[in-house]
């Protein structure tokens, strides 16, 4: 049992974010019929799955909650504001409470939000009462047409035939055939022809079915929600057949009285044809009303055309939903790590079997060390594909940090987010949803200004953050860019100059500049809000960008805005390199950004005094590396180029020898080797010597600058 | 008998370095190893020799003596490193440290180690958590930690002076 609460809880906690996640875009567009029935299914779900496992204060709860959402998907009420924080407050909640938090607070939030909601349906409860007084025969045209058709009874046919085998799930379904009952007025007609003759019968399994004729208020949803816990066990179709109560009809209820229904099977044309003889002459009393005429023929025409095509609707949905549980399963993350591990050190020891292959110099032990490394590299590449996340996990955290915070700044802002799909490595995401919601943070607090201020600028009077993800050759950018103040590099200037941190004699450039609000206790801000601006926190961003090998730069117009952008590298652990040579020492260069391989003379590329070269007739500067790494001893007469692309230019690495292909697992070169600039990790090699990887980039800021 | 070394933290290695004996507290000593291949990393501190292969993990190698001020010299068969294990800003390292040679355990109550020299020393008493005496003659016990979680800094005193002059 415990077990299965922690997978509920595992499974809630997922609801709750799809909840939230739903409830958000509700709040953007919230005429979205689908949004507001996912968002009661999943209040269904949890209702139900609550329950069963135990957890009555959640299901209670949503219970409540769960009522709202119904009145709203049948249009009885509309989605506001202060309902929607409501939801997202009770969301917070339910989180807590699938935490199993249980201090006073959240009792009291609990005993807050019950209220909140009761009230809410208490009220409604209230008005229903007055419309329906209101709707009184006499006032009856004063009163909107839509409300009279939601307000007002319509007739469905319900065909239900459950599988033999219903009752092996514990369900009768005698009670879902009551509770229709209980939706209004019901006729059922049971269908027995398909019980065997009393030999052949098998008293565990069902052979009855049903046809239901059912006058109700209640949406056609309702009706469905009766039978959601069997309707993959079962051929259900649910038709409006008439816009109004058919009940009331006298003629019709002679007929289904006598001989027609009683007949077995009677076929939904044929019940089409009657209906259709019956409005002809049934509704002319009520002539008066024509648009509900016409609801009633177009209702049953759709009702013909959903007859015909053979696999049913709802049968289509269920089917979908279906293939989706088959198509993924649920691993926890720490599997995952396991199996990456796993994959690495896979990785190493192929590498020693590949070198001791070829030092045996036997042909049948190569192929199979070579195959191995085939195998070895797609099973990396799966299962590095398997640790990847889109970013659209985080959106949800961020959109609702951006509503929350707009409502509290009091400033209207649009956050608009690009390249959700992008994916990346699971835990560099763990590691960037902090210092981009600080970013976030940033850039509503003290980016984008009041209302008035952007009026008086001629800025639109909604703001814009806009957060942005893509790929960018071997790492993945994501840009947050906000329309609001900007940042001044005077101002920075002259607090930098105070704190001493630079000084007057040197210039320094626009990015120079920016860069200094990345040092620690830096701020410009000169009001300290509850959100930012208390000069931590950039320089933490920074430091934990960083930490994932990322980088962080900032570009700002005054007036215009601020685009902050984080560069990161689509993986930590396993990269595919170049293996080069310089004397005895063997680097890795990332094979992403090796573009193509030289041969020169050692001798051009020493003597070279402006270090570029020409090749296919093009001009490409180069760094002599032994110079760089100060490496003398033993070197060969012709040496190789590496071209590697560094922004958008080509750059040559003048190394010795160039080894081949090497797919590296990167090891941390550890803290104290942090400071070094120029290596991201280090590769142990097949004979246990170590690599070191470069990172390109950064060795040709290094020795360029 | 291994255990009891380790829980026993009365234990202490001691290694010879540029003729004057050391001692480390056992606690903070994973294993010695013979002097492999070292992969150099260019643009590192001098005293950085590199980093090797150990189990699968990547060591940084720190040559005590430069890191001590002492001079280089040639290694010999008798070189080897010791791999410690020291705390820096809150996390574990692991640090080979290549000393000239490895001498022995020695058990010393804690009763019998004296406060570290005062100013006027050979060695920054900073880097001294204090002094064993045996047989007539002082080893230095080293606190780690302290040594070589700080970056760059030549450790010895007088000796810059000396080796100046």
């Amino acid at each position: 049992m415990e077990s299965l609460q922690k997978k509920f809880i595992i499974e809630a906690n997922e609801f709750v974010n799809n909840l939230e996640d739903s409830l958000l875009s509700l709040e953007k567009n919230p005429d979205d019929k689908n949004k507001i029935q996912e968002i009661f299914r999943i209040m269904h779900s949890l209702k139900g799955s609550g329950a069963m496992f135990g957890f009555d204060d959640i299901s209670e709860f949503t219970h409540n909650l769960e009522n709202i959402y119904d009145l709203i998907r049948n249009e009885k009420m509309v989605v506001t504001k202060e309902l929607l924080n409501v939801t997202l407050a009770s969301v917070d909640h339910l989180r807590n409470l699938l935490n199993q938090k249980s201090n006073e607070e959240v009792k009291n939030e609990h005993q807050r939000l019950t209220n909140i909601i009761n009230d809410i349906i208490n009220n409604k409860n209230k008005e229903e009462k007055k419309d329906i007084e209101i709707a009184s025969p006499i006032k009856q045209v004063s009163i909107l047409r839509q409300d009279i058709k939601n307000q007002d009874l319509k007739t469905y046919f319900i065909f239900f035939e459950p599988n033999e085998n219903i009752f092996s799930n514990g369900t009768n379904p005698l009670y879902l055939l009551d509770e229709l009952n209980s939706m209004g007025t019901c006729k059922v007609f049971s269908r027995l022809n398909k019980i065997p003759s009393i030999e052949n019968i098998n008293v565990e399994k069902c052979y009855t079915y049903w046809d239901v004729i059912l006058a109700t208020s209640q949406g056609i949803n309702a009706i469905s929600d009766v039978f959601i816990f069997v309707e993959d066990d079962c051929n259900l179709e649910i038709l409006e057949i008439a816009a109004y109560n058919l009940f009331e009809n006298k003629f019709f209820i002679e007929e289904i009285e006598n001989k027609k229904f009683l007949k077995e099977n009677i076929s939904i044309d044929e019940l089409q044809k009657f209906i259709s003889t019956l409005s002809n002459i049934e509704v002319e009393p009520e002539k008066i009303d024509i648009p509900e005429k016409e609801v009633i023929s177009e209702s049953i025409e759709d009702v013909v055309d959903e007859v015909k095509p053979k696999p049913k609707p709802k049968e289509i949905v269920t089917h979908q939903i279906k293939e989706k549980a088959i198509s993924t399963i649920r691993v926890s993350s720490e599997k995952l790590d396991q199996l990456m591990n796993l994959v690495s050190e896979l990785v190493t020891t192929q590498a020693r079997l590949l070198l001791f292959a070829e030092e045996s110099k036997d042909n049948e032990l190569i192929a199979i060390a070579e195959n191995v490394q085939k195998l070895s590299r797609q099973l990396r590449e799966n299962a590095f594909d398997m640790c990847l996340i889109p970013i659209q996990t985080l959106l949800t955290r961020f959109k609702r940090l951006m509503r929350d915070l707009s409502n509290e700044l009091n400033k209207d802002v649009e956050f608009i987010t690009e390249g959700a799909e992008t994916e990346l490595d699971k835990t560099i995401i763990e590691n960037i949803a902090d210092p981009v919601m600080h970013i976030l943070r940033n850039s509503i607090d003290h980016g984008i200004e009041s209302e008035e201020t952007r009026v008086r600028l001629g800025k639109p009077k909604q703001g814009k953050i806009l957060l942005k993800a893509f790929y960018s050759g071997t790492n993945v950018h994501i840009m947050i860019k906000d329309d609001g103040v900007g940042i001044d590099t005077e101002k920075i200037k002259e607090k930098a100059l105070k704190m001493g941190i630079i000084n007057f004699e040197t210039s320094y450039s626009k990015k120079e500049l920016l860069n200094l609000i990345l040092i620690s206790g830096f701020s410009t801000s000169k009001n300290v809000t509850d959100v930012s601006g208390r000069g931590v926190g950039m320089d933490v961003v920074k430091r934990n960008i960083e930490e994932i090998r990322g980088e962080v730069e900032i570009d700002s117009v005054v007036n215009e805005g601020t685009t902050i952008t984080i560069k990161l590298p689509l993986t930590l652990s396993i990269i595919d390199g170049l293996l080069v040579k310089i004397n005895n020492t063997c680097f890795i260069i990332p094979l992403s950004a090796v573009d193509r391989i030289y041969e020169a003379d050692r001798s051009v590329l020493e003597n070279s005094f402006n270090n570029i070269i020409v090749f296919e007739s093009k001009q490409i500067p180069f760094l002599y590396l032994r110079h760089e790494f100060d490496i003398t001893d033993n070197c060969p007469s012709k040496q190789n180029l590496v071209v590697v692309n560094y922004e958008d230019k080509q750059i040559g690495l003048a190394v010795d020898t160039v080894v081949g292909e090497y797919q590296a697992v990167l090891k941390p070169l550890g803290k104290y080797l942090n400071k070094n600039e120029i290596f991201s990790g280090a590769s142990i090699l097949g004979d246990g010597t170590v690599a070191l990887v470069m990172d390109t980039n950064k060795v040709i800021n290094k020795f360029t600058n | 008998m291994e255990d009891n070394i380790l829980k026993n933290l009365d234990s202490y290695l001691t290694f010879e370095l540029g003729g004057e004996i050391f001692a480390v507290n056992v606690a903070n000593v994973l294993q010695i190893l013979e002097l492999p291949n070292i992969t150099k990393v260019p643009k590192a501190p001098e005293y950085m020799k590199g980093v090797v292969n150990l189990y699968g993990s990547v060591l940084p190698v720190v040559d005590t003596r430069i890191k001590f001020g002492l001079p280089e010299t040639e290694y010999t068969a008798n070189t080897c490193i010791i791999v410690l294990s020291i705390e820096i800003d809150g996390t574990q390292v692991n640090i080979g440290a290549i000393v000239d040679l490895v001498l022995q355990v020695l058990e010393v109550k804690e009763a019998d180690i004296k406060p570290p020299p005062g100013i006027g020393e050979k060695y920054k008493s900073e880097f001294i958590q204090g002094m064993i005496k045996v047989n007539e003659e002082f080893i230095m016990l080293l606190d780690v930690a302290k040594v070589f979680s700080s970056d760059d800094l030549v450790y010895i005193k007088d000796s810059v002076n000396e080796t100046n002059n």
